[in-house]
């Protein structure tokens, strides 16, 4: 049986909070509940985005999904290189 | 007076050719950051490598696509360009719009960005080159209120849907390209705006197999308009075609005398499946053998039409190299009544059975052409509920086996493994 949206939700955050990498692919949520498809799957994780709970990184060519505390954008970064 | 020497930059001015070294110094005059432009390309000459680092910011507020992050990997020594965004807009369809919104995006794009420009990107985006990170939100504030436009796809989203001219212009389309590409757009704002597959995911729209958009080529999902009855014939005209009274090519080629119109030399001998000939003065077709070439037609179009009972063939999963080599797309539907009174149904009930599948199955940056190509054509035919038929088969076979469905031998595969070993004893 299929989890409830809020339970999808919590597991996607708590994945996102354990993944070696911060960036994940939106497949990498699916198996958060694998009778859920993948696409009501990809609809919750943008939800989380609205939610600002998870952020999206893009490589250019490829979005990804992360938690906004494990992301430090191009620009924090160079703003820390330049206080420093 | 240049802010950085570009010697090697400057050999580029030489040639008899436009130089966009020499745009990128007129444009400096206004726009000091295009300096710090030539700065950094004239050391990645001199480095032979980039000095460009992408990733991070994806759009604006609400939206996950768009806005292709780009940043110097040298702030300090180029500050102009320590971010340089690269701005998507989505086109109109067919790219139909006048000199005055034109005017509008360049004015727009001198206050927020660089002023640089590269129209149309290869999806058909108009591409905005070059701005900062605190620019993004007003820019897309006055884009989409006061011009009323809206950012294009990037990344892992749909990309941004184009189609060729269409009815609007042209006389071929069998399918109001226009109307299913807008239709499209607007029915896939979320996926066209926020990542929602493994990889890239491209519409493209031809109103007919000359295929202008180039969607067979260039699209994950090509509709490309065509008919399944004869092509229609008006007999006077190719008499006239044949006695000279109208150019061939619609006049197309007229800059040098070919001499007189052969019509055997130059439509029956160059049909692909040689199904044309003459009997006396009368063009015959054998409509049944007709490969949708197009080459007649486009040789004479006063004579030949395409047929009436028209509708659009979907192909599947072309790509440029990335991982395997370009591909084109897999004729996979072969005939699709395209119906704006249904607003596409038959076309999005497609799309979606194909998403539903690349989703589910696709790697993480494979296109769907390559995934088709890894579990093979018959297990996608399959899914997509699609009887093979012979055009389908890319080549003779290669492969001695015959491989069986379970629902296509008797009794299926299940068996009596105790009863097996009594007639075969080990």
């Amino acid at each position: 049986m299929a989890l409830s949206s809020d339970e999808i939700k919590a597991a996607m955050l708590a994945k996102a909070e354990k993944a070696p990498k911060p960036q994940l692919y939106v497949k990498d949520f699916y198996a958060c509940d694998p009778d859920t498809k993948p696409r009501a799957i990809k609809n919750i994780a943008n939800d989380l985005v609205k939610e600002g709970k998870l952020m999206f990184w893009s490589s250019g060519s490829t979005t990804m999904y992360a938690l906004p505390s494990r992301i430090k954008n191009e620009e924090t970064r160079d703003e820390a290189e330049e206080n420093k | 007076m240049p802010k950085h020497e570009t010697p090697l930059l400057d050999e580029l001015e030489k040639g008899p050719w436009p130089s966009f070294v020499t745009d990128l110094k007129r444009q400096a005059e206004t726009k000091p950051e295009c300096w710090d432009i030539l700065g950094q390309l004239e050391l990645s000459f001199k480095d032979r490598i980039t000095h460009w680092k992408h990733g991070g910011i994806v759009g604006v507020f609400g939206y996950g696509g768009g806005i292709v992050g780009r940043y110097s990997d040298s702030p300090k020594e180029f500050p102009g360009v320590a971010h340089f965004h690269t701005v998507r807009l989505n086109q109109p369809s067919s790219k139909f719009y006048g000199t005055k919104k034109l005017r509008e995006i360049c004015d727009l794009w001198e206050k927020y960005g660089s002023g640089m420009t590269n129209m149309h990107g290869s999806t058909g985006d108009l591409v905005l080159l070059g701005t900062t990170t605190p620019n993004l939100e007003p820019l897309f504030y006055d884009l989409t209120h006061d011009l009323n436009m809206d950012l294009g796809g990037s990344g892992s989203n749909l990309r941004t849907p184009a189609c060729c001219l269409g009815k609007a212009r042209c006389e071929w389309s069998c399918i109001d390209t226009q109307a299913l590409c807008h239709h499209l757009t607007m029915h896939y704002q979320d996926e066209i705006h926020r990542p929602a597959f493994p990889y890239k995911f491209k519409f493209k729209m031809s109103g007919c197999p000359n295929d202008c958009v180039a969607a067979i080529a260039r699209s994950d999902f090509a509709v490309i308009g065509t008919w399944r009855d004869d092509i229609r014939m008006d007999q006077d005209a190719v008499k006239g075609y044949i006695n000279g009274d109208f150019p061939a090519n619609g006049g197309s080629h007229a800059g040098r005398d070919w001499g007189k119109f052969n019509i055997k030399k130059e439509v029956l001998d160059l049909c692909p499946t040689n199904c044309m000939w003459m009997e006396g003065d009368e063009l015959k077709i054998d409509n049944s053998e007709c490969t949708r070439c197009m080459h007649c037609i486009n040789v004479m179009p006063r004579a030949l039409r395409p047929g009436a009972d028209q509708g659009a063939t979907i192909c599947v999963g072309a790509k440029a190299p990335i991982l395997d080599g370009a591909q084109f797309a897999t004729m996979t539907i072969p005939f699709l009544k395209i119906d704006p009174e249904t607003e596409f149904e038959a076309v999005i009930e497609v799309i979606e059975k194909i998403w539903d599948w690349w989703m589910e199955v696709g790697k993480n940056r494979e296109r769907v052409g390559e995934t088709i190509m890894r579990v093979g054509l018959p297990t996608f035919l399959k899914v997509m509920e699609v009887d093979i038929i012979p055009q389908h088969v890319r080549e003779p076979r290669s492969n001695p086996y015959v491989f069986w469905q379970d629902e296509e031998v008797p009794g299926g595969f299940e068996r009596d493994v105790i009863e097996f070993r009594k007639k075969h004893a080990q």
